[in-house]
């Protein structure tokens, strides 16, 4: 097993690179090249990971590099494993596609990778829009966020709609891995690469990756974020590995999420009603990982007024 | 060997004969035949090929692309709808250099949405640097599945290229078809060899984001590849009559042009048909020929300024339309025969997979007959056109 | 016509300077133009901004090649960028420098106004956001818009985007700057090399662009060859390690976005390589045990 101690020394995603300070995205391609080794071929659908990671003629990948669109990564993941089966080259078809590129534009290519469970690995660097084309809301925005298409109105604040549920869609393609990942938690993230780098058929590690002018955070708390994230329920860090999920890490009690959106500037502008809402979704989610059979539910938020005392029988019951 | 085979059959085993290495495949009528039957031969143990059933046909393009960039020889089929679905990465693979051979059984590209044949899906793509070469029985598009690959991954060349059958006027229509040995394809067809791949033993960077110091350079050196194909395909052609013995021409083929005061230029199946009026017409004391105009792309001016050089009218049949100044055709001829005192009108016919018959062709001349004579004629004629005037 | 041409890197808000600039001229009657240089910019990295500014229509869409003025929002470019490229003798600058300006060495004799434009933002604004300080030492400078019509049209921008006190703290950020702005001669010492770039032929260029490694005059090229990208110049702040603290935990080398932090495993220890910090701070607000601390500065 690999540790920060035995990852290895060398850069095979180099210094020189021109993601902007404190990326959470370069971290994690970063350590994530670093387990898979010299033996993996990499493609990157259209993201920030193209242009920082390569503008012709410079790179910072060491290991093959391939680009051409943005909604294709499963499917090239596909063409190009198949073309070193064929040839007999034993090589790890690494895909690094955004959120973007993976929960809308890319799903169903994705999808179809998955379905046929090629070998390959498919790795989803999360950081909640579209920020190459400079922060547009996508399917993996949280709810509640400002981007620059669901704007802090007069009207309307921010996304209405909650975080798309990508790692339900996935696993369902029964599939032999999925993991989600932090930069924030180092032991699990090695592990869970390594663990990814040695499954054969389709896995799929879903990392969480802080965006510094996109969340309008510090760029040093680009790390302490991802922890915050994991404390209060906004992210779970758990596998599934042939049909079984295992939680592979516990926050001891779960943190209001306030603490996670006041630390950046896409929610500072979120309304008590609204971070309600989003505390809500989160406990959700908190209980559906986290509690154990027998245990009552966890949320010390109570409902949001206007919603209080309808239930969806009490509306089939009563109507409207 | 000869066989009676649909035109789709012949391009299957034109693949298999080729040793493609990668088949990514999506269904859509009227190509499905062909990778149906690569899928058979595959799973019967005739042809070691990986087949990828896609998703989508853009996800078929995308695992040709990087299929063809990690070093394997690649092969699809599409049409029509397929076609446009994949336009961005049809676009993605000529810059660069990935040399993947592609039949496209051309279609109605809707809307309305139609199965019949119409050249306005493969027309759609003319300026993508892809190779297209249009061809008129089955036999040349099993001999075009080979030397397709000759013409594309030579080092000239490095670019893919599209085969273009009429759906159903070829796909679906059996006649014989003489197959080559494969010990003859083996040696006209070497394997693949690129000098760049996706390979880690010597890791290259394919597709990077270029900025405009570059991306100029780029354009102008595909453009210079798509040039170099002329003489590439010409070459590829004799050494393929010589091993096969069935010469197509080249970028062109010419019918009965000797003397010839007016002329014909045609693509695919319609020219098949032609050759028979030609005769026709040339029995009754007419002077009239033909051009089959092959290769779309590279697109050969002089070959056509050499062919119809003494002639007075051209006509220029097209399967489909600009919807304004005519069919592409029709327009990259009359650019081509610039300066040249050759009036070209153009015969739109067949769209929407409406049978091109014998008495269209023989109106045609025709019309073009007239046009050389100085008699006015319209410049663009729709044939078998309700409310229209031929 | 006057021609401008700012300099600057992303996150500065060059482009929102030169827009803001333009949004001035029309203010007092004038017809302006502002545009960027579409590249394709990461924070940090360097970015370029255009204005002209005339009485009467202007119509031509080019990139500005004469300047009558080169308005620099970060220093640490003239090591890299020939800044002054083009620029008319008569012409001006404006840059935001602790130094004075006859201690400025452009490679030209100019008619410089300098700016610790850095020190006003973080003052005034709490962030090193130094696109609208500059403005007011270009009124300054240049007189091409008066100070009043800056502050109006900052008010203005950034007030509408961001808030209207925003916008009075931006207003107030151009009048410091407007007020300390030093106008001197620069010194026209140096050589000023602008950075190879490889530039080959449309022959020379490799077969569909398709890289493996190489190297040309200009440097290196291909995978891995970002080595010789020095982004240093982004950082503001720089980490400093205290040997003494640290336990080799190994946390801000497997944080640290860059490769900055490079391990030397022979020796258990660890090296900081100054040329890839942005300046994040990561490592600091991760280390365990404190053993590291951002300082303002070339370390």
């Amino acid at each position: 097993m690999i540790t920060i101690k035995t990852l290895s020394d060398e850069n095979l995603f180099t210094a020189g690179h021109t993601a902007c300070p404190g990326c959470g995205v370069a971290m994690s391609i970063r350590n994530a090249i670093r387990v898979l080794g010299k033996d993996t071929v990499v493609y990157v659908p259209a993201s920030c990971a193209v242009v920082f990671g390569t503008t012709f003629p410079y790179g910072a990948w060491k290991v093959p590099f391939f680009h051409t669109a943005f909604e294709n990564t499963g499917a090239c993941l596909t063409g190009m494993q198949a073309a070193f089966e064929i040839k007999g080259k034993h090589v790890i078809s690494a895909g690094f596609a955004g959120d973007g590129g993976t929960y809308d534009i890319g799903l169903q290519s994705m999808s179809g990778a998955a379905e046929r469970n090629d070998d390959v690995l498919y790795i989803c660097l999360d950081n909640e829009a579209y920020m190459n084309t400079g922060i547009q809301r996508s399917g993996g925005t949280p709810f509640g966020a400002w981007t620059t298409t669901t704007p802090v109105g007069k009207k309307i604040q921010g996304n209405r709609r909650f975080k798309k549920n990508l790692g339900d869609i996935v696993t369902a393609h029964e599939i032999p891995y999925y993991a989600t990942l932090s930069i924030g938690h180092p032991l699990d993230f090695i592990r869970k690469v390594e663990k990814a780098k040695n499954i054969k058929g389709f896995r799929f590690l879903h990392m969480f990756t802080p965006c510094v002018p996109g969340w309008k955070i510090d760029p040093a708390k680009s790390v302490e974020i991802t922890k915050r994230a994991v404390e209060s329920g906004m992210w779970t860090l758990y596998e599934f590995e042939n049909g079984k999920k295992k939680i592979t890490y516990k926050p001891g009690k779960m943190k209001s999420v306030k603490d996670y959106l006041l630390m950046q500037g896409r929610f500072r502008h979120m309304s008590e009603e609204d971070i309600k809402i989003l505390q809500m979704w989160v406990c959700k989610k908190w209980n559906l990982h986290y509690k154990e059979k027998g245990e009552p539910d966890i949320c010390e938020i109570v409902q949001p007024e206007e919603h209080h005392g309808i239930t969806e029988e009490h509306r089939e019951m009563h109507g409207p | 060997m000869k066989k009676v085979m649909m035109g789709d059959h012949a391009v299957a085993i034109g693949a298999k004969l080729s040793r493609a290495e990668v088949i990514p495949a999506f269904p859509i009528t009227p190509q499905t035949l062909i990778i149906e039957h690569i899928a058979d031969l595959i799973n019967d143990g005739e042809m070691n090929a990986k087949f990828l059933t896609m998703e989508s046909e853009h996800s078929v393009m995308s695992a040709a692309a990087a299929a063809s960039a990690a070093g394997a020889r690649v092969f699809t089929a599409t049409s029509s709808q397929g076609l446009a679905f994949m336009h961005e990465m049809v676009y993605a693979t000529a810059p660069l250099r990935l040399p993947v051979v592609m039949v496209n059984a051309n279609r109605t590209l809707g809307g309305p949405p139609g199965i019949w044949c119409e050249h306005n899906d493969s027309m759609g793509v003319r300026d993508s640097g892809w190779l297209q070469v249009y061809v008129e029985d089955n036999q040349e598009a099993l001999d075009m599945v080979i030397q397709g690959y000759r013409i594309a991954e030579d080092k000239r060349v490095m670019l893919p290229i599209m085969p273009c059958l009429d759906g159903f006027v070829l796909t679906h229509t059996v006649e014989p078809v003489d197959i080559p040995e494969q010990e003859d394809v083996d040696s006209f067809l070497p394997s693949f060899s690129p000098d760049i791949m996706l390979d880690p033993v010597k890791p290259a960077m394919i597709g990077t984001f270029m900025p405009a110091e570059y991306i100029m350079e780029l354009r102008r050196q595909t453009a210079g590849a798509v040039e170099s194909a002329k003489h590439v395909v010409m070459e590829i052609n004799d050494e393929f009559a010589k091993t096969f013995d069935r010469n197509y021409g080249g970028l062109i083929d010419i019918y009965r042009m000797d003397d010839a005061e007016i002329a014909l230029v045609t693509t695919g199946t319609v020219t098949s048909t032609s050759r028979a009026i030609v005769d026709e017409l040339r029995n009754k004391g007419k002077k009239v020929g033909l051009v089959k105009l092959r290769f779309f792309r590279p697109f050969p001016i002089e070959e056509l300024r050499k062919a119809l050089a003494g002639i007075s009218a051209v006509g220029v049949f097209d399967r489909s339309i600009s919807y304004h100044g005519g069919g592409p055709t029709f327009m990259e001829v009359r650019s081509a025969l610039y300066g040249m005192n050759i009036t070209a009108v153009n015969h739109l016919a067949g769209i929407g997979g409406r049978d091109v018959t014998e008495d269209q062709i023989r109106k045609m001349f025709e019309i073009t007959q007239k046009a050389a004579k100085g008699e006015k004629v319209n410049t663009i004629n729709w044939h078998n056109t309700r409310g229209e005037s031929v | 016509m006057f021609e401008l041409r700012f300099h600057g890197r992303g996150g500065q808000g060059a482009v929102m300077a030169a827009q803001t600039l333009a949004e001035a001229a029309v203010i007092e009657g004038n017809y302006a133009v502002a545009f960027p240089f579409f590249g394709a910019e990461r924070r940090g990295a360097p970015v370029l901004a255009f204005a002209r500014i005339d009485s009467k229509k202007i119509f031509s869409k080019t990139q500005v090649y004469v300047p009558d003025c080169v308005v620099v929002l970060d220093d640490s470019l003239l090591d890299t960028i020939d800044v002054v490229s083009g620029i008319k003798p008569e012409g001006s600058v404006v840059i935001n420098s602790k130094e004075e300006p006859d201690e400025i060495d452009l490679g030209k004799e100019l008619r410089t106004g300098a700016i610790d434009a850095t020190s006003v933002a973080l003052e005034i604004l709490k962030a090193p956001i130094t696109n609208t300080a500059i403005l007011g030492a270009l009124a300054r400078v240049t007189g091409i818009v008066k100070i009043e019509s800056i502050e109006e049209a900052v008010k203005t921008r950034f007030g509408e985007r961001l808030g209207a006190r925003v916008g009075e703290r931006n207003a107030l950020a151009a009048r410091i700057a407007y007020e300390k702005t030093v106008i001197g001669i620069s010194k026209g010492i140096k050589k000023l090399e602008t950075k190879k770039q490889w530039l080959p032929s449309y022959q020379e260029l490799p077969v569909g662009g398709a890289l493996i490694e190489g190297r040309t005059e200009a440097g290196l090229i291909g995978p891995g060859s970002f080595i010789e990208n020095k982004v240093s110049g982004w950082a503001t702040f720089r980490p400093v390690r205290d040997k003494a603290k640290c336990t080799m935990c190994l946390l801000c080398w497997f944080y640290c976005p860059e490769g900055t932090i490079v391990r030397i495993s022979d020796r258990g220890d660890l090296m900081t390589n100054y040329d890839y910090c942005k300046g994040c701070g990561v490592c600091e607000n991760e280390c365990p045990v404190d053993a590291i601390k951002m300082v303002r500065g070339r370390v």
